[in-house]
């Protein structure tokens, strides 16, 4: 063993070694590079309209932004419009809930999974009311099913 | 002055050697050429035989070719921004000379390689030709498979029409599966959160550049190895006499070029590849499909997410890498369907046949909502 761990070795290690870790580091260094700091694409909060544009009782469709904005009795809750399973835009159906077309998921009127391959329910993101009284959508804030807001 | 001198001080220093006519000068011909010597001075009179090799690799590298040549005429026209990409498409069709023709042929060149790269990897597997010393050449020849699925994706974005935009949806939406990292790679990929104007620009330099770069050192390096590890697999046993490469291999090989060069420009001839309306995110084409090559994949996510669209593919690669390591047996080297590798053929003929079966379902019998549909009745 003794003979194994001789000076040359351990240098030739220590040299080998420290090669590596910089060349890890360059590379993880270099490597953020590729990852974008500016996006030129549309805002992921942004506001979709005044609140008198949703009348109670109507789910509207926002074919631009892939959403749809619903105005319930209790209040106003967004939807997302895209397939959790391959990213297609679903289609809204009064009383039935979300199809997607591309591979037949279907979603109940609470986004939830009814049948297909679709992993999961339809994001739900915050929206909130600006000072203009235009109801503003964060597409980064997933909440819950019961989120409302109130106008 | 003696012009017929002049003329033989040039050729002559181009050429060291004159048109080669005995064996002597046949084979420092080929030793004498950079593109040439690449290849053996003399080869068995075995592996010239068609039923050999099918000339499947030699075919892969020829439309390689061809996809390189047609490739940077396109880029000639095409620009690689949303807002000019579609109609650059449009005046490849309609206003360039011979446009229509230069995309048809590099459209149907990419959809062959993929099935000639595919075959190819069969024909090594059914002859045994991936065991010792070959293993390792087998690894890059997989990777070089998987080099050339990533190139025919990339480019399957930039024509930015329906077809292209919902295709790499539908594709990238599948990376984003891998388990913790998937998001981040796809926006990696992107270059963004949506399928845009940096997706568009990472794709092109991608599939123009990057893609093709590697492609190029990993070709040299299979080349070199094939050389390397003793050319083409041969049973040990049974004579093998040798000719020389010129003209017997050099002649096979010009002709095997003609007939690709004439089959892919036929089909750009008589088919045209296809453009529809352009990209739409608002609008969702049903069903959406993924490029063929990923419908078996397409099909399997229809199941399962996560299971078909990454444990599945991946445990393939890598049972694919790993197999000349696993199954090392010497035996039935070199030969179609050696009896000695009956199990081994049999399993990887299975999983051929399911990755086809899977192909051609998501291809030709999925409809709307990717219901079941009979190829006839659509």
């Amino acid at each position: 063993m003794s003979n194994w761990v001789t000076r040359r070795r351990t240098l030739l290690a220590v040299a080998a070694g420290s090669i590596v870790a910089a060349g890890a580091g360059l590379a993880a260094a270099l490597g953020r590079f590729f990852i974008p700091d500016v996006l030129y694409e549309s805002d992921r909060r942004f506001s979709v309209g005044r609140t008198d544009q949703f009348p109670k009782g109507t789910g509207t469709l926002l074919a631009e932004r892939r959403l749809f904005v619903f105005h319930a009795e209790d209040g106003f809750y967004v939807v997302s419009a895209v397939c959790t399973h391959l990213g297609c835009n679903v289609v809204h159906e009064e009383k039935k809930g979300f199809a997607c077309p591309c591979h037949g998921s279907l979603f109940g009127e609470d986004g939830v999974v009814v049948r297909g391959p679709a992993p999961s329910p339809l994001p739900r993101f915050a929206v909130t009311l600006s000072r203009q009284g235009e109801l503003v959508v964060d597409s980064r804030r997933r909440v819950g099913v019961d989120y409302r807001l109130r106008v | 002055m003696d012009d017929s001198g002049f003329l033989r001080r040039i050729v002559g220093s181009v050429v060291r050697v004159g048109w080669p006519r005995t064996r002597r000068t046949r084979l420092s011909a080929m030793l004498s050429s950079l593109l040439l010597h690449v290849q053996p001075s003399r080869v068995t009179v075995r592996s010239l035989r068609f039923g050999t090799t099918l000339g499947l690799g030699l075919v892969s590298f020829f439309l390689f070719v061809i996809l390189t040549l047609t490739g940077l005429a396109l880029m000639l026209y095409y620009v690689p921004h949303p807002d000019a990409a579609y109609r650059s498409m449009r005046d490849l069709e309609h206003a360039v000379t011979f446009g229509m023709l230069m995309r048809n042929a590099h459209r149907w060149a990419a959809h062959g390689m993929v099935v000639t790269v595919f075959l190819h990897l069969c024909r090594v597997f059914f002859t045994g030709a991936y065991k010792a010393p070959r293993e390792f050449n087998w690894v890059v020849g997989v990777s070089l498979l998987l080099l050339t699925l990533a190139l025919s994706f990339t480019g399957y974005l930039l024509p930015w029409d329906q077809l292209a935009f919902w295709a790499i949806t539908v594709g990238t939406a599948i990376v984003a599966y891998v388990p913790f990292v998937g998001d981040d790679i796809r926006f990696l990929l992107l270059g963004g959160h949506d399928i845009g104007g940096a997706a568009l620009l990472r794709f092109y330099v991608l599939h123009c550049l990057i893609l093709p770069l590697a492609m190029v050192g990993l070709v040299a390096l299979h080349f070199w190895r094939v050389r390397k590890d003793g050319g083409l697999a041969a049973p040990g046993h049974g004579r093998n006499r040798r000719v020389p490469a010129w003209p017997h291999l050099l002649f096979r090989e010009l002709v095997l070029f003609m007939v690709v060069v004439a089959i892919i420009n036929g089909a750009a001839l008589l088919f045209d590849a296809p453009l529809e309306g352009p990209a739409d995110p608002t609008r969702t084409p049903n069903p959406a499909r993924a490029p063929w090559y990923f419908l078996g994949l397409q099909e399997l996510v229809h199941y399962g997410a996560l299971l078909g669209g990454v444990v599945v593919p991946s445990l393939l690669v890598l049972a694919l890498m790993l197999l000349p390591y696993v199954d090392h047996q010497p035996a039935g080297i070199g030969v179609w369907f050696a009896r000695e590798r009956r199990f081994a053929n049999s399993v990887f003929a299975v999983v051929v046949l399911a990755v086809v079966y899977f192909t051609v379902v998501g291809t030709f019998f999925r409809g709307p909502n990717w219901a079941w549909v009979w190829p006839w009745v659509r």
